[in-house]
């Protein structure tokens, strides 16, 4: 059986168009949110990205093209599955349309041909968890043969719809980002397009394993025992044992409940807890796209030694204590989004120079 | 890799008049807060594990679902919300395809590894079904054209 590897990787965001430019920023304290302006008065603090282009589809295309090209994919051969992973699709380009059918409802396949990539072509659907489901599904078909490469793709770009969605829930901070804070008061969110190009060339970093659990008891928020099972299946398909994991990156969205059932459940698998880390207070919550923004900018700071300030006292009831600099030698890392739809998934890292 | 036999394979095509009656008297109330497409759904898997003479989704199960297209009426609506300046658009939650992944473990107790899966082609999706889900000890995957039909086949491994 093949092994899946991360060849290369692209990421731009509120923190820069690439990942070079996103470390810089990080080091120096990260960004602030902007403001995100809706009808009637109501606004959200939103990491949006410094590109100030008017038209949806054309900055779409030139950002997906820039990201995916930072990955490495477009260097080599295009015929493995391209995943795209996003929770609004073109719903930026669909709500400034005059008409509905103004737009090509085939989008997937519209950023494939931005790409000219070739192979299949799959839109992973399952909101915030989309980017690690693709990861999954993405190693399977590399190590059963069926792929030797994929590109995973997660791009999440404005749009009033899904901040106007998120807010009418009452799921938003009016304030800030908190993960795992002292009066965390909801998500803020954030653009992001992240490129994983996943090969079975041997890379540093190892696709270890994985697990999917989908529990629909709240479809918009954690379920404990599933958050147990995922990290349980998690770590048996990695054929690891929680001490074994050096660091985990949550999905500590700062929600006031989420975040609170996230803690306790990883608490029963991992104790004491490895190092935490919290990307969402450096370029927000990037829904669909966060499963790969989010190991982008982990493997970065990893490699690079970068690490996100924590700048907000943290809440002492959940004892969830987030890394001032990265763990010395974390050879495994489990990654972990949890979402709308119920979706509770981890994907486990090996750094083959730890 | 797991190689698989189908056995239960469910074609709804056309939808039948009253099938989301159907649906609610088979599942003893009507699904809340869910849209047509996940309704679609769920009367789709629902009649293929009646097929499969199945009362639940056996844990351990894998769960994958495709369609050519996301909730479009959901995702009309809103979009026409938006435009006519209306902040917080009311059919948000069925907009999302992963609602559907929900409905379903919630009416069918069950808990697992589920995905859904937006793909022109449905050779591919349920290819990919198959291939992704090689360890699962089972699965039933689900092919959705909103308003139109609904096709679901229940593969068990091959001993």
């Amino acid at each position: 059986m093949n092994e899946a590897y991360l060849a290369g990787r692209g990421l731009a965001s509120a923190l820069g168009p690439d990942l070079t430019s996103a470390l810089v920023a990080l080091g120096g304290g990260g960004v602030a949110p902007t403001r995100f302006e809706l009808a009637g008065g109501f606004a959200w603090p939103y990491y949006a990205m410094a590109d100030e282009d008017a038209d949806w589809t054309a900055r779409t295309r030139r950002i997906a093209q820039r990201v995916a090209a930072e990955s490495g994919a477009l260097a080599g051969p295009r015929t493995g599955p391209l995943f795209l992973c996003s929770s609004s699709l073109d719903m930026g380009a669909l709500e400034d349309h005059s008409l509905f059918d103004g737009s090509d409802p085939n989008f997937p396949a519209a950023v494939a041909s931005w790409l000219d990539w070739l192979g299949p072509v799959f839109a992973i659907s399952t909101a915030c968890t989309s980017g690690l489901n693709a990861v999954l599904s993405a190693r399977s078909l590399i190590r059963h043969g069926h792929a030797d490469h994929a590109l995973v793709l997660g791009l999440e770009l404005r749009n009033r719809v899904t901040v106007g969605g998120f807010g009418g829930m009452q799921l938003l901070s009016a304030t800030r980002s908190l993960p795992f804070g002292q009066g965390r008061s909801g998500l803020v969110l954030g653009e992001a397009v992240a490129a994983l190009h996943l090969s079975s060339r041997p890379a540093r970093w190892r696709i270890a394993g994985g697990a999917n659990v989908v529990d629909g008891q709240d479809p918009a928020g954690p379920v404990p025992s599933a958050v147990i099972a995922m990290c349980r299946q998690a770590l048996a398909d990695s054929s690891l044992v929680a001490g074994d994991i050096a660091l985990i990156k949550p999905q500590a969205a700062g929600s006031p409940s989420g975040d609170a059932i996230e803690a306790q459940a990883l608490r029963e698998v991992f104790e004491p807890l490895p190092a935490l880390i919290s990307l969402k207070a450096s370029i927000g919550h990037t829904l669909g796209a966060s499963g790969a923004a989010e190991l982008a900018l982990l493997t970065a700071c990893l490699e690079s030694g970068v690490w996100p300030r924590v700048d907000y006292p943290l809440d002492a009831a959940l004892n969830t204590p987030l890394a001032e600099q990265a763990p010395p030698r974390a050879r495994h890392v489990m990654a972990s989004i949890l979402g709308f739809g119920g979706g509770h998934t981890a994907v486990v890292l090996e750094d083959g120079e730890a | 890799m797991s190689t698989w036999h189908v056995s239960a394979h469910v074609v709804v095509d056309p939808l039948p008049a009253g099938w989301r009656d159907r649906l609610a008297e088979r599942l003893g109330q009507r699904p809340r807060r869910i849209g047509p497409f996940a309704e679609l759904a769920l009367y789709g898997a629902r009649s293929c594990l009646d097929a499969a003479k199945e009362t639940a989704l056996p844990a351990g199960t894998a769960l994958r679902i495709g369609s050519r297209l996301a909730p479009m009426a959901a995702a009309r609506t809103i979009a026409e919300q938006s435009r006519t300046g209306l902040p917080m658009p009311f059919a948000f939650m069925q907009s999302q395809p992963s609602q559907l992944l929900a409905a379903l473990s919630q009416h069918l107790a069950w808990q697992g590894d589920a995905r859904f899966a937006l793909c022109q082609d449905a050779a591919a999706a349920l290819q990919l079904a198959q291939q992704d889900a090689g360890a699962s000890q089972g699965l039933l995957v689900g092919w959705i054209e909103e308003d139109r039909r609904t096709e679901w086949w229940r593969l068990n491994p091959t001993a």
